[in-house]
């Protein structure tokens, strides 16, 4: 039988060799073809290397480092997929709305979820605006009240609006990312920032309304709202389901229920990004221009339709996506 | 089936049918990494927003918002994008993993899909709760593989990438004698996971003082040598002995 140091004189220097290979950091599919299957082959070589270290027990360090040498390579060598330009437009194009009516249901509980508090929140404000002081304080809502007395029909300076997309960007799409993430905790999280989201904006828009300025908000939102508020439901809809996985497993484990879920989960949550990532740019530039009103409204008809239209319509009988 | 394994480890079996094992990162390097990679995402901030000031100083009135509102979603970026960018373009790493020689894979030692990435970054939102990851730490320290909630939305492993080097054969000094030899079995009876532990203890003796070698060994003799009926007159020499014994390895002549 082989001994521990014949073994170690015969396969070092192979050993040696994929170490020193595998030293740069460039990822291995940017080098030398000859190095590529260089490091090929030491890895399946070392692999059986490591199972006989194992079988003859040469001892605890010997296999030790195999391993940790073997799952560097292995690392190195089962490289990710790379980027490609097909796969986005494929998402875009059919994945994502496939993947939207397939969660009709969840994405129906959560537009109520989201939509009754606001309706409840805007309503109650209206009859008596005291209210919108049980949600927002009232410094908050007096300066959104000002905000909103001017109107648009002076514009706005490039400046002002791109530094207001900035902050669209980062509160919105913020805001959408936390109604999804906090799902995992059974849901709750999900449902408690839908329902905070829904009052705050629903006594917001009360609030403006009772002011005298209703028709500058509602008419500020109409562009960006069908995307933007579309969207933060569909993240906390992903939320719920998130939620709902780790209730009902249908038989598996709550992290094998959770697995299943996630490919479905990440469809949601890229899709609705990218919604919030077209309403940040129309909320910047084109809701705050001095566009008359009736365009405004118009556009606004004409994206909402548009979005429906892709809701239910787009990507129907395409393959769904390996 | 499954024995519990002596270090924090994930088998993976992989295409070539050798099963290997990664080593698991702990809660302790990770929360450094992750601090590196707050630091550099400062920095970020920071170069941008002296980007942004000297832009201001250098010209026109408009340009302070247009500095002000990239600044914010540059923030964004930073704020979400960070470690899903880096992770796609570093196969599972960002600069702190990096520096701390840490990879997310996921569970079965694949790369990771873009989907993945997202999910267990977007998931910090909520591992970051109520402050300082503190829920996540505490998700972590009750898995058996470390994960925290991201992690298991996603299906992902943070593993350890820290090469081993190739030891001297073990040494017991001073040599086992006969006598000594004499009163234990020709072939004492352990399991290859206690083969394991004893050969990990022994290699580590000069790490340890003396009284924490006595300590670590008294909670191992006793066991075996009741299991076996023998006695012993030192607990660390006696798991020498027992390793030399049921390897024939351990001294110069027969290593």
């Amino acid at each position: 039988m082989q001994t521990r140091d014949e073994f170690v004189a015969q396969r070092q220097a192979r050993w040696d060799e994929l170490e020193r290979l595998l030293l740069p950091d460039t990822p291995l599919y940017r080098r030398e073809p000859r190095v590529i299957s260089r490091v090929g082959a030491l890895y399946r070589a070392l692999c059986s290397d490591l199972m006989r270290a194992r079988s003859l027990d040469f001892g605890q360090d010997i296999s030790d480092h195999l391993n940790a040498l073997a799952s560097r390579a292995h690392n190195a060598l089962y490289g990710p997929r790379p980027f490609s330009l097909r796969a986005v437009s494929h998402f875009l194009s059919a994945g994502f709305p496939q993947t939207l009516r397939r969660n009709w249901r969840t994405l129906a509980i959560a537009h109520l979820v989201f939509y009754l508090p606001l309706v409840i929140a805007c309503a109650a404000t209206m009859v008596d605006r005291r209210f919108a002081l049980n949600i927002l304080s009232p410094s908050v809502l007096e300066s959104m009240a000002s905000a909103y007395s001017e109107g648009f029909d002076a514009g706005r300076d490039g400046g002002v609006d791109s530094a207001m997309t900035g902050f669209y960007v980062y509160n919105n799409v913020g805001i959408a990312f936390r109604c999804f993430a906090t799902g995992v905790l059974f849901g709750v999280g999900s449902l408690f920032f839908m329902l905070y989201n829904g009052l705050t904006i629903g006594a917001t828009l009360g609030y403006v309304s009772v002011s005298g300025h209703g028709m500058n908000i509602f008419t500020f939102i109409c562009g960006h709202g069908p995307f933007e508020l579309t969207a933060i439901v569909i993240s906390g809809a992903a939320g719920l389901k998130m939620g709902y996985a780790l209730v009902a497993t249908h038989g598996a484990t709550r992290l094998g229920s959770l697995k299943a879920n996630a490919p479905e989960l990440a469809e949601l949550i890229l899709g609705a990004a990218t919604m919030l990532l077209i309403a940040a740019l129309i909320e910047g530039f084109w809701s705050p221009s001095s566009v008359p009103p009736p365009i405004k409204w118009a556009f606004s008809a004409a994206a909402s339709l548009g979005l429906l239209a892709y809701v239910i319509f787009a990507g129907r009988g395409s393959q769904r996506a390996a | 089936m499954r024995q519990p394994a002596l270090d924090t480890i994930a088998v993976v079996e992989t295409p070539e049918h050798v099963r290997f094992s990664f080593e698991l990162a702990g809660p302790a390097r990770r929360i450094a990494a992750y601090t590196l990679d707050l630091l550099v995402r400062a920095l970020l901030m920071a170069l941008f927003a002296v980007a942004g000031a000297l832009g201001g100083l250098a010209g026109a009135e408009g340009l302070s918002g247009v500095g002000a509102g990239l600044w914010l979603a540059l923030g964004f970026a930073v704020e979400w994008g960070y470690f899903v960018l880096l992770e796609s373009l570093m196969n599972g790493q960002s600069v702190g993993k990096r520096a701390m020689r840490l990879r997310v894979v996921t569970v079965d030692g694949r790369p990771l899909s873009f989907a993945q990435i997202v999910l267990r970054n977007l998931l910090r939102a909520t591992d970051v709760l109520p402050v300082f990851y503190a829920l996540g730490v505490l998700v972590m320290a009750q898995d058996r593989v470390f994960r925290r909630l991201g992690d298991m939305v996603a299906g992902t492993l943070v593993i350890s990438e820290q090469s081993k080097k190739l030891e001297e054969p073990l040494v017991i000094t001073p040599a086992p004698t006969p006598r000594e030899l004499y009163e234990l079995p020709q072939r004492p009876e352990l399991a290859p996971k206690e083969l394991e532990a004893i050969e990990r203890f022994l290699r580590r003796l000069n790490l340890y003082s003396g009284a924490r070698e006595l300590e670590l060994a008294e909670m191992v003799a006793p066991l075996l040598a009741r299991r076996m009926g023998l006695r012993y007159s030192h607990p660390v020499r006696f798991l020498a002995l027992l390793y030399h014994r049921a390897t024939r390895r351990g001294t110069r002549a027969n290593s």
